[in-house]
């Protein structure tokens, strides 16, 4: 269990933030420099805040009104932070052991044994970290933060200096570690991939704030701003207007056509942005039109395509509309050739109502783009 | 030759180098990890030895140590024309090099490591012991050794303050301008060799530190 409220000035850049989370992992995900680093130094207590609370498991490591700062000696954190900072000058089984100056030499050597067992180090014991693999240094640093039993771990970006096949098979090894000392962890990435691998509580952090936290399905798929959709990857984000409010449905006005969508509490007239996931666009073979009842069905012309090692990304332009192309949709391969769609220029495609997602739009503050 | 002076450098080397670790180390941590406002005026002052004529300092270690001095009305302990005398001016010639040399050192050791090092529940000083000190040990060797082989070769600010009395405060360095004055060539010579040797010994120490073979 966690709960943080912290506030702190840095010249110009000010650090406000405040998340709880009681799940097992945790992830603080946003860009470069929103403050994201200086939330795990404030939590391992090797960074006063100016005010706010922390709490871990219970016990309150700090609290500004009660004038509590326990030293990051007594917090019971590890911390892992960026490039691991592995002692140079110390060897595979001393970096394991450092915590464990206090305690008789012999339990010391069988607790330092073990985690060599569990963390796969054994033959590296004697080695210092410049003579292992990216792979063999994470390892050896989650088994040094783990050996003084710590209540939370905190992992600063703990994939960024891997190269990419790496970092899959390092996720899961942290999923598993994760899993075998149930322990929490708090996870530190601006990378989508590690979000939604190892995110089960995702808080978005932006310039110093927290822009949204949920689980991960609410962040992806839910985003509450224009802000979020960008940051976690959003693909079709389509500004609209509220041309009609009714009380099964919201809809909207885009690009000269009508689209249904689940009641939201937006008034008539209000700019909005429409997002649907690329992979959620069906593909509608006009001989079964009346298969169903179907709504916001569109009409559209293939006008790009990329393709991926195992997915076709189609660019959509709706027909009627001035942009270059208005939707991704993202199909499996073996789908695309069985429509046989390298033969077709034209698509009809229906967005379901459940998948639309609908986000607030600032007409003040949107980059340019012209009402619909 | 009487080895009175080569003994008395010794010894004056000696506490002098234990000053400028004393003071030295401290104020390297302290310039390397802590900002505050004053500091590049403190660092001025610390180096200020190094380009300042002997005489001058000569003549401010008067100031500090002779009568009138804090060390003198307060404590009542007299240094000047003794070998303390000497040790201290030596030292405050030596320290600048240190302080340089240890807090490059120092700052070039990776905070996060100290970082690291708290939150596995060592204290401060086991943070310095364990981390920092192994960590920065070559560039502060090799500033304590440049800070003694140049407390070792001090002249003209120990002069003021010590005199040159021989079989009291006259140092190696001393006694070689006195050989000079006095025409004894053949014992110059031996002592400016004796002199070049540890100076040059130092100075090869100090390289193999910074760049081990």
């Amino acid at each position: 269990m966690l709960d943080v409220t912290i506030q702190k000035r840095f010249g110009g850049f000010h650090l406000d933030v405040a998340f709880a989370a009681e799940h097992e992992l945790v992830v603080l995900f946003g860009p470069s420099g929103s403050g994201k680093s200086l939330t795990l130094q404030a939590i391992a207590g090797t960074l006063r805040p100016e005010a706010g609370r922390i709490i871990i498991d219970g016990q309150t490591v700090y609290d500004s009104e009660k004038h509590i700062d326990l030293p990051p000696q007594v917090r019971r954190v590890g911390y892992v932070p960026q490039h691991y900072a592995l002692f140079p000058h110390l060897t595979t089984s001393e970096n394991i052991g450092f915590g464990l100056k206090g305690i008789p030499r012999d339990e010391r050597n069988r607790r330092v044994a073990e985690l060599v067992e569990v963390f796969a180090l054994r033959g590296l014991e004697h080695r210092r970290p410049r003579e292992l693999s990216g792979g063999q240094q994470q390892r050896v640093a989650l088994a040094r933060a783990l050996a003084v039993q710590p209540r939370v771990l905190l992992l600063d970006e703990p994939f960024a200096a891997l190269d990419v096949l790496l970092r899959g098979v390092l996720r899961q090894e942290l999923a598993q570690v994760q899993k075998r000392w149930g322990i929490t962890m708090l996870l530190v990435t601006h990378d989508l991939a590690d979000v939604f691998t190892l995110g089960q509580h995702v808080v978005v952090y932006d310039k110093g704030r927290v822009i949204q936290q949920g689980t991960r399905e609410e962040v992806f798929f839910h985003p509450a701003t224009l802000r979020v959709a960008e940051l976690v990857g959003t693909r079709n984000i389509l500004p609209a207007v509220v041309a009609q409010v009714e009380e099964h449905t919201l809809w909207l006005s885009w690009q000269g056509h009508r689209i249904a969508a689940p009641p939201r509490p937006f008034a008539r007239g209000s700019p909005v942005y429409l997002c649907i996931r690329p992979t959620q666009i069906m593909i509608v073979r006009p001989d079964r039109l009346a298969e169903r009842k179907r709504e916001n069905l569109l009409w559209c012309t293939i006008v790009g395509k990329q393709i991926q090692t195992e997915t076709y990304t189609l660019h959509l332009r709706v027909d009627h509309s001035g942009n270059a192309y208005d939707l991704e949709l993202t199909l499996p391969a073996y789908v695309y050739h069985r429509l046989s769609l390298e033969r077709q220029e034209r698509l009809l495609v229906e967005l379901r109502r459940q998948d639309l997602h609908i986000i607030p739009r600032d007409i003040h503050t949107e980059p340019g783009s012209a009402e619909q | 030759m009487s080895w009175h002076p080569v003994v008395l450098s010794i010894q004056v080397t000696v506490v002098a180098s234990l000053l400028i670790v004393v003071v030295g180390l401290p104020l390297a941590l302290f310039l390397a990890r802590v900002r505050f406002p004053g500091q590049t005026i403190l660092e001025s002052v610390i180096n200020l030895p190094l380009v300042l004529p002997p005489s001058v300092i000569g003549y401010y270690l008067l100031l500090a140590l002779g009568r009138g001095s804090l060390l003198v009305e307060w404590f009542g302990i007299q240094v000047l024309f003794t070998w303390r005398a000497a040790a201290i001016a030596s030292a405050v010639v030596g320290l600048p090099l240190m302080v340089i040399a240890a807090k490059a050192a120092i700052a070039g050791v990776d905070p996060a490591l100290e970082r690291v090092a708290r939150t596995l529940g060592s204290s401060e000083l086991g943070v310095f012991w364990r981390v920092t000190l192994p960590l920065a040990r070559r560039g502060i060797l090799a500033g304590f050794t440049l800070g003694s082989a140049r407390a070792l070769g001090e002249f003209g600010a120990t002069l003021m303050v010590a005199g040159s009395i021989p079989g009291r405060t006259q140092t190696l360095p001393l006694a070689i301008y006195d050989a000079v004055q006095a025409r004894e060539y053949a014992l110059a010579n031996l002592m400016v060799l004796l002199m070049t040797v540890l100076s040059f010994l130092a100075l090869w120490g100090v390289r193999r530190l910074e760049h081990p073979l």
